[in-house]
């Protein structure tokens, strides 16, 4: 009270309503973001986002595994820090109308199909067209096709990802959660595609 | 997960704080504005942004009391949660399902609830086999119903998440010994839904409204907010839910919620047991639409010991004054050994209950409502 110029982090943290339990306080070179995870049930959101968990730094380190809610935190070159908070949604067509209620501020929106299934490739669409009609306007959002080791079962060609993924200003990876390729990519690019809270 | 940062005692701590001369001045604070509280009728969104707001303003205060010189990060936001817990406590009756709307919108799925509880099964949300454990369900659900046992928004809130570990390790388990590939949310969703159907929590709506609005907002964030987002989404779900959200067949559905109307009908059911309860608080604190209306109680009760509330200035005569000033004297001496009475009560360490600390191994030890035993802890076993 009466002091706020001389205690400007506290302020500035509470105000962006991100002032973390452990008193980690974001700053510009520590970013807590929350991640939303969309798409069909059954094309391996939460096993990318187990790999990514898991797998990185050391896997033997005890990391906050629930079943649905996860978060991991990268370092990245530059010597800053992305806490990803990531929230699993419901595939099943019957939860769609919840969506919403999970990508509400998110930051991120990871939205995953199924290299194998046109069919998780149509739904990506539809949470594409989603996210941009109601989701916040400057989340930056990522295609992923999964199970990019089942190539020979391939129905979705490369191409048609990387073109709706460019028409709609998106980043595109192809992932494999099963042989982990680019799943440790897919989040440092998104990391490095976070906009930058401006530092003085 | 996050939500155990305060210590079992850190209430009594809060407490044993406020009695400390030197911290008259917070005291005076959380009075007036608790005291504030009764100068407007109640209206939730602004009654949660005007706590929100305080609570910023208090932690400032804290923060450079000479009470707390020296405090750790930790000991502040005990303090913090010391505060919310009390000040919520007091404004309890004012603030949860304050409205008939609320009233309304907790009766409607309670019914609709008890209706499903007739016939849906756990097929019908495509709930894999191996996911279907009663005893973790049970416990599941006792930890929902829960919830009303608390009148702080953080002692709510944790029971929300005792709930949802459960099922969280019933996911991991099932991962780990059935072999079921672990597949987030699109099992956690369906289960959580399932359980909130079988416990049929007391006030779901007006549950999940208080603690949106008064839980501390710095609180509700991270994992915290998304479990709390999932019974937000569950209680969404179970609101609009019909033959389509179901893998049941359209006139089956009908012909189930007809029958389940029926019977209970016959039996006069009450559709469910707290709706008496929500009837008694709707009641009770119905504000009306108008100011008039929220004085009533005012009005009807003790009136006539006090001539003058009715009386314009105009019409006083000199010869009130006397009559007046001691009227005056009396309500001032009623009014203060009121206060020190509620003081006293409030302050009082039995009226608090015991909040067992969460663990962060495989159970949680869930909180214990004031006044209650439940036999939880029988099922930990398996």
């Amino acid at each position: 009270m009466g002091c706020s110029s001389s205690l400007p982090d506290r302020n500035s943290g509470r105000l962006g309503g991100l002032n973390a339990e452990n008193g980690g306080a974001p700053d510009a070179k520590n970013l807590r973001v929350k991640l939303v995870l969309l798409g069909d049930s059954g094309v391996g959101k939460s096993c990318i986002v187990l790999r990514f968990v898991r797998g990185q730094f050391d896997p033997t380190s005890k990391v906050t595994v629930g079943a649905s809610f996860l978060s991991q935190t990268i370092a990245l070159q530059d010597s800053t820090t992305v806490k990803f908070e990531i929230w699993d949604t419901a595939g099943q067509e019957r939860y769609a109308a919840l969506a919403p209620l999970y990508y509400r501020g998110a930051a991120v929106a990871v939205v995953v199909y199924d290299i194998t299934s046109p069919e998780s490739f149509n739904k990506a669409q539809y949470w594409v067209k989603e996210l941009q009609k109601h989701g916040s306007p400057d989340i930056v959002m990522a295609l992923v096709g999964n199970k990019a080791d089942l190539h020979e079962n391939r129905e979705v060609p490369v191409q048609d990802g990387i073109d709706y993924a460019e028409k709609n200003g998106m980043f595109f990876i192809e992932t494999s959660a099963k042989t982990a390729d680019n799943i440790n990519q897919l989040f440092e690019e998104i990391a490095k595609r976070l906009p930058r809270p401006s530092s003085s | 997960m996050d939500a155990s940062s305060s210590q079992p005692l850190t209430f009594y701590d809060f407490l044993d704080r406020m009695r400390n001369p030197a911290s008259l001045d917070l005291v005076r604070s959380i009075k007036s504005f608790i005291v504030s509280f009764s100068f407007y009728a109640p209206n939730p969104e602004n009654d949660g942004k005007r706590l929100q707001d305080f609570l910023v303003t208090m932690e400032d205060a804290i923060r450079d009391h000479p009470l707390w010189v020296g405090a750790t990060e930790e000991e502040i936001d005990s303090a913090i949660e010391g505060l919310e817990k009390y000040v919520m406590t007091k404004l309890f009756s004012r603030t949860f399902a304050a409205s008939p709307e609320d009233a309304k919108a907790d009766q409607e799925i309670s019914e609709k609830i008890s209706l499903l509880q007739n016939f849906l099964r756990p097929e019908h949300l495509d709930i894999p086999a191996v996911l279907q454990n009663e005893a973790s369900w049970l416990l599941a659900e006792k930890e929902l119903q829960k919830v009303n046992a608390f009148k702080a928004p953080r002692e709510k809130l944790l029971c929300i998440l005792n709930c949802c570990r459960v099922i969280n390790n019933l996911l991991l388990n099932a991962a780990m010994s059935e072999n079921h590939i672990l597949a987030g949310a699109d099992d956690f969703l369906p289960v959580l839904i399932y359980v909130t159907i079988k416990a049929n929590p007391p006030q779901l709506h007006s549950n999940l409204k208080f603690i949106q609005l008064y839980r501390r907002q710095e609180k509700l964030v991270s994992e915290v907010a998304y479990y709390f987002t999932n019974l937000v989404s569950a209680k969404s779900f179970i609101v609009d839910l019909d033959a389509k959200s179901l893998s049941m067949d359209a006139v089956e559905f009908q012909e189930s919620m007809e029958a389940a109307r029926e019977a209970h009908k016959a039996a006069g059911v009450k559709p469910s047991p707290a709706l008496d309860r929500t009837a008694t608080l709707a009641g009770q604190m119905d504000p009306g639409p108008s100011r008039k209306m929220w004085f009533r109680e005012t009005d009807t009760r003790g009136l006539s010991n006090y001539p003058f509330m009715e009386a314009k200035a105009g019409e006083l005569t000199v010869g009130d004054v006397e009559t007046l000033l001691s009227l005056y004297k009396d309500v001032v001496t009623k009014y203060t050994n009121l206060c020190r009475a509620v003081k006293r009560l409030s302050m009082s360490k039995t009226e608090t209950p015991v909040l067992v600390p969460l663990s962060e191994g495989t159970h949680a030890s869930p909180p214990q409502p004031e006044g209650r035993t439940t036999n939880v802890n029988d099922k930990r076993g398996e």
